[in-house]
């Protein structure tokens, strides 16, 4: 469905992430785990080109994935960023309506779903973006992904900074998602809880490689791992 | 009194005429964050675009249509082929836009050299008690609340204008939903080059084409678009309004150039005042 493989790259001649391969099936959710600048919002920038591939090749739906970050987006991959990067001076109405009509779908009809799925949206529709607070910017970006239709998404760290009512609103929010329209997502995240409520595979990454590929039990069972997650 | 209303209304129109001729730098620099120093050269080019069909026979009110098409297509080919290498290289693109106003400049002495004919002002006046108007310098005003609005209109109620603010705040995420920016950002710059040679075009009556024009309108359209600060549109026609109604109300009970002087030191005071525009802390979209 969506796999990486060999993946190489990084900033100039900087390499940061070296031979990465994975996959994640149909409908799956899978967590990108690893300790902070191992190289997970790398492997996520590569993965929509925003930077240069060194090596290695992107498939989307089984087909070979453009070469441009638009050209991936319109084949149906969704990224949200660590740090949301909302538009700041565009509402919150734009901010979805967007992202839906550059995807050729209806503006009005896409930003009147996305305030449905997401309430703590609809009372901010018309505030300008760059005003919400972190866990309502949060919300939109990943209002704003799921605007453009796409079947595989990205997300970077998506409970960095968010206060836990909201984390809990979105894991439920990311698995409603994931079963009623059937998006495929890999979560890059340092919250293990989070991942453990919502991924049932699990990929680790150490200095820029994946180290190991788990599933949710085994993840559960190993504590050594946890611990070193965790960086305790 | 009536005195004083012809005044004002004189000012207003002056005020008008800076407004129109800033609007393509607001959207050029207040918007994508290019410093265009070829700006007032653009305005040059519609100037002459617009003369040179009038003088093939067509009519005025066609013939700035023509100079909006001239100067977005020029605008296109010098974004393809110059600014876009530049994004996010401050002097680099200064020094690119300014070699291209100095090239511009010559160009035009070359063709149409440095004198030409203008072309006759629409003789329809008005009275004001005792005083008679000229309606076209009026009839500017209109013309900029009318562009003003339609800038407005195209960047936050059409999908191009939503694209192209997106593609302009934060590149990557818009490439991110899938949109093209490099190509939105070529037909933004096109459109500020556009605005600026119909600033050319429908100002022609008013102000000859000539190569040098565009010097004289070029310092006070920049200095406009930073007083007005990061709400682009909003802020440069209140600057605009303010420091150009003021500069002319000085220069039409003193000389021109105290009314240059007024608005120069209150350029330095806004900015003293506000370092990062005045509309540094409005919340609204442009």
């Amino acid at each position: 469905m969506f796999k990486v493989s060999n993946a190489t790259g990084g900033y100039g001649k900087t390499i940061i992430i070296h031979d990465v391969s994975l996959n994640v099936r149909e409908g799956e959710i899978v967590a990108l785990l690893g300790r902070n600048g191992v190289g997970k919002s790398t492997l996520m920038k590569y993965m929509t080109a925003i930077i240069p591939a060194k090596k290695g090749k992107v498939e989307i739906a089984g087909c070979p994935a453009p070469n441009t970050t638009f050209g991936r987006a319109r084949a149906g991959l969704g990224y949200v960023p660590q740090g949301r990067f909302v538009f700041p001076r565009m509402s919150v109405t734009e901010n979805i309506a967007v992202a839906a009509a550059t995807n050729g779908k209806n503006a009005t009809m896409a930003v009147e779903e996305a305030l449905e799925e997401f309430p703590l949206l609809r009372p901010k529709a018309t505030a300008l973006a760059g005003g919400l607070s972190g866990g309502q910017q949060q919300v939109l970006a990943l209002a704003r992904a799921l605007a453009a239709d796409p079947c595989i998404l990205l997300l970077d760290e998506p409970t960095e900074g968010v206060q836990p009512s909201i984390i809990d609103e979105i894991a439920g929010t990311l698995l409603r998602i994931n079963k009623e329209r059937g998006i495929s997502m890999l979560v890059a995240e340092q919250d293990l809880d989070f991942c453990l409520s919502i991924a049932e595979r699990a990929y680790v990454m150490e200095r820029g490689t994946i180290r190991l590929e788990t599933d949710r039990e085994n993840l559960r069972k190993d504590k050594a791992l946890q611990q070193e997650l965790l960086g305790v | 009194m009536d005195y004083f209303a012809t005044v004002l209304i004189s000012s207003l129109s002056s005020a008008s005429i800076l407004l129109i001729a800033t609007l393509g730098l607001a959207v050029v620099f207040g918007l994508m964050g290019v410093i265009n120093l070829a700006h007032g050269e653009f305005i040059m080019m519609g100037a002459y675009s617009a003369l040179t069909a009038t003088q093939l026979g067509i009519p005025f009110i066609l013939a700035i249509p023509v100079a909006v098409l001239v100067t977005m297509i020029f605008g296109a080919l010098v974004e393809i082929i110059i600014i876009r290498r530049l994004y996010g290289r401050l002097f680099d693109t200064m020094l690119a836009t300014w070699g291209l106003s100095l090239a511009l400049y010559q160009g035009a002495v070359l063709i149409f050299g440095s004198v030409s004919p203008g072309i006759g002002m629409p003789q329809i006046n008005f009275n004001v008690g005792d005083y008679t108007l000229a309606a076209y310098p009026i009839f500017m005003i209109l013309v900029a609340v009318v562009m003003l609005a339609g800038i407005y209109v195209l960047l936050t109620r059409t999908v191009y204008g939503m694209k192209a603010r997106a593609a302009i705040q934060v590149p990557d995420m818009a490439r991110a939903i899938g949109i093209d920016s490099a190509r939105t950002n070529t037909l933004t710059f096109a459109i500020g080059c556009g605005l600026a040679g119909f600033a050319g075009a429908i100002l022609l009556p008013i102000v000859p084409a000539t190569p040098s024009m565009g010097f004289a309108f070029v310092i006070k359209a920049f200095l406009t678009v930073v007083i007005a600060g990061p709400v682009t549109l909003a802020g440069s026609a209140l600057a605009a309004i303010g420091v150009g109604t003021g500069a002319s109300i000085v220069a039409s009970f003193m000389t021109s150039v105290a009314g240059d002087l007024f608005f120069f030191i209150l350029t330095v005071v806004l900015l003293r005042l506000y370092p990062l525009g005045v509309s540094a802390k409005w919340r609204m979209k442009l």
